[in-house]
């Protein structure tokens, strides 16, 4: 890329596919395998993650003026705990089943390596605009592969989609191993591998 | 060396007023969050447990429902809820256990009718058992409902086959040790909070 | 006694049947970032355990006495400032910010101490150090206390906290280990290009936890057979 900072536009496409988190830079792992036997709670952490970047994201670009480089790991650690704990609340009060049924996998948002390496990268850098749309470009990126995975295992798991049933029990056998912690492992090990199939097709063709 | 650390001592602050400025900020609105949304939470905690009483405890209200505090004889302090019908009167009773699953633990209310003589439901709260085998023991049709008909004494019992109406419990196909840790879980929580129910009564 | 068997029942739910990696998915990113080579592997189980561990500790005492809903120090201060004494004061908002300044501190304090007094192990785990702030399994393992803490019928003591704790470190550690030791043969495997990287471990990863599946249900004959080897 010639210029040194990307545009906002850059940022928002650069987060969807090229650099899209979780299969080219394998960030954020754990709620990717560890929320995604149904669509709904998929759906829930993917709002979540969303929420906890594009807050902490606004906050550091408009501070980033006052940043002192060695406090700066610390102040983004605080941000993201602020809003990690606001969301956490909001689940528990307005969404309760999925807030439990998400449990430890809320506040594990914290440590999700995704949030901190955007205020890094991105955020600490850049106007509030690029900011938020490298933010939202992101989680549309990191909501994109927990939909998928978890459609995958939902369906074969447990035959439905987002609770709905879609797949009768009489002609179509639960494959229970898909709600079980194999089956995300499973599923992202053979995605990785597609998606990396498709790149270098993508690349042969363009390189004939 | 005082002009030194007096020195120093002005480097620290503006070095650090952007951290302290930040955290005050987040305190108050952390505690604006809690203060708004505590009372919410709380309710949302009380109703998954309320909004099954009227389920275990036939003809039960359940803004009537009154909470005690007992010491169960395992010398624990136990809330628990005394299911009421319209007019207020004592119906039944609804208890709170929890043991070890086959995969983890496993959470249930139980309710139990005014005598203490038999079991009128059964409800898992919570519980992490196999998908497809032991997580049917929060199905009410194949497993949760026997418990309704169930007598209190001599303690349930799990079978395999033709279950006796009053003392056993129909295992899931494959899943016997669920099933059991459901029963012996139901069972403890009985044994553990029957006579300081009675005392409570008296 | 009683308490001995329900201590080895907690290590063995945390170490193999609810292995952290394998069956929670915490700590994937060191499990598929530093699993090339056993030795490296065996240096960040090490770190992790020994954090792990501080943390757990820490956690405890923050918990038990500033964080949970009835913990005793508030309550003694909002006393001493003159608040009435039936007041209930819950600081649980504030754990979460609280368990990562803990985690973030021990591993400073760790890197230091090791720097210090050990630098020879320093030079062989001490990279691993600063990575393992944002490892999960630690934040996860001061949650679990926390989810226990908040339960008052059954309120962990710090001995519980801390079993939980090791065996949680020393389950990561099992996990990572044999994900090292499958990796190094791997290399001498023909892999299909496009699993070629993260594709082939994650698959390894899951034929690994469905063998740890077969744990589950051990903890309770472990007991069954122990209680009745005492009775």
């Amino acid at each position: 890329m010639a210029a040194s900072e990307p545009t906002a536009l850059e940022r928002f496409i650069n987060g969807i596919l090229p650099e899209n988190p979780v299969f080219r830079q394998l960030l954020g792992m754990c709620p990717v395998l560890a929320v995604t036997n149904g669509m709904k709670p998929a759906m829930t952490m993917a709002a979540a993650t969303a929420s906890v970047l594009i807050c902490a994201n606004i906050i550091i670009s408009l501070i980033r003026g006052f940043l002192k480089p060695h406090l700066r790991i610390l102040v983004f650690t605080l941000t993201i705990a602020t809003f990690v704990t606001i969301t956490d609340r909001f689940l528990a009060a307005y969404v309760y089943t999925m807030s439990k049924q998400l449990g430890p996998y809320v506040p594990l948002i914290i440590v999700n390596c995704l949030i901190i390496s955007r205020c890094e990268i991105c955020a600490s850098k850049q106007r509030v605009s690029v900011a938020i749309a490298d933010a939202v470009g992101m989680s549309i990126g990191y909501a994109l592969p927990l939909a998928c995975i978890a459609t995958v295992r939902e369906l074969l798991g447990s035959g439905t989609w987002f609770g709905c049933p879609v797949l009768a029990e009489s002609w179509w056998p639960r494959w229970g191993i898909m709600v079980l912690p194999p089956g995300g492992f499973l599923v992202l090990g053979i995605l990785l591998a597609t998606s990396e199939w498709y790149t270098h097709r993508r690349a042969a063709r363009a390189g004939m | 060396m005082t002009m030194n650390q007096q020195l120093k001592q002005g480097n620290y602050i503006t070095q650090a007023w952007l951290v302290i400025l930040l955290a005050l900020l987040y305190g108050s609105a952390l505690a604006g969050v809690h203060v708004g949304l505590s009372d919410r939470i709380e309710h949302n905690k009380r109703n998954e447990i309320y909004s099954q009483i009227p389920n275990l405890v036939p003809d039960a209200v359940q803004e009537k429902t009154q909470e005690k505090t007992v010491q169960g004889l395992d010398g624990k302090t136990t809330i628990v809820y005394q299911a009421c019908d319209a007019k207020g009167q004592c119906i039944g009773w609804v208890l709170r256990g929890s043991g070890q699953g086959f995969a983890d633990r496993i959470e249930l209310l139980v309710g139990i009718d005014p005598t203490l003589s038999s079991i009128t439901g059964m409800y898992v709260l919570d519980q992490k058992e196999t998908p497809g085998l032991g997580n049917y023991i929060t199905d009410p049709e194949r497993f949760q409902n026997q418990f309704a008909t169930k007598k209190i004494d001599p303690p349930l019992v799990v079978v395999k086959s033709d279950p006796d109406p009053q003392h056993e419990i129909l295992a899931i196909t494959g899943a016997t040790i669920s099933s059991e840790s459901v029963s012996d879980t139901v069972n403890k929580t009985i044994a553990n909070l029957k006579q300081p129910i009675l005392d409570l009564n008296r | 006694m009683e308490t001995i068997i329900n201590l080895i029942q907690i290590a063995l739910l945390a170490a193999l049947i609810n292995n952290f990696v394998l069956h929670y998915f915490v700590g994937i990113c060191p499990f598929l970032g530093v699993s090339r080579r056993v030795d490296m592997a065996v240096g960040m189980g090490c770190a992790v355990t020994f954090v792990i561990s501080l943390a757990a500790f820490l956690s405890w005492t923050f918990t038990y006495y500033l964080l949970r809903p009835e913990a005793p120090l508030p309550a003694w201060i909002w006393k001493l400032v003159g608040g009435s004494a039936d007041a209930k004061i819950d600081l649980s908002v504030l754990s979460y910010i609280m368990y990562i300044f803990v985690i973030a501190s021990s591993v400073q304090f760790v890197e230091m101490y090791l720097r210090k007094f050990f630098p020879s192990l320093y030079k062989s785990f001490g990279v691993f150090l600063p990575l393992i702030t944002t490892n999960c399994a630690i934040l996860f393992a001061c949650l679990e206390i926390m989810k226990q803490l908040q339960n008052p019928n059954e309120l962990w003591g710090l001995h519980e906290a801390l079993t939980l704790a090791v065996a949680g470190g020393i389950g990561f550690t099992i996990a990572i280990t044999l994900m090292a030791g499958l990796r190094e043969e791997l290399d001498l495997c023909d892999v299909p290009k496009p699993f070629q990287g993260p594709g082939i471990a994650l698959v390894i990863a899951g034929i690994m936890a469905m063998a740890f599946m077969g744990f589950t249900g051990m903890d309770q004959g472990v007991k069954n057979a122990l209680s009745s080897l005492l009775h």
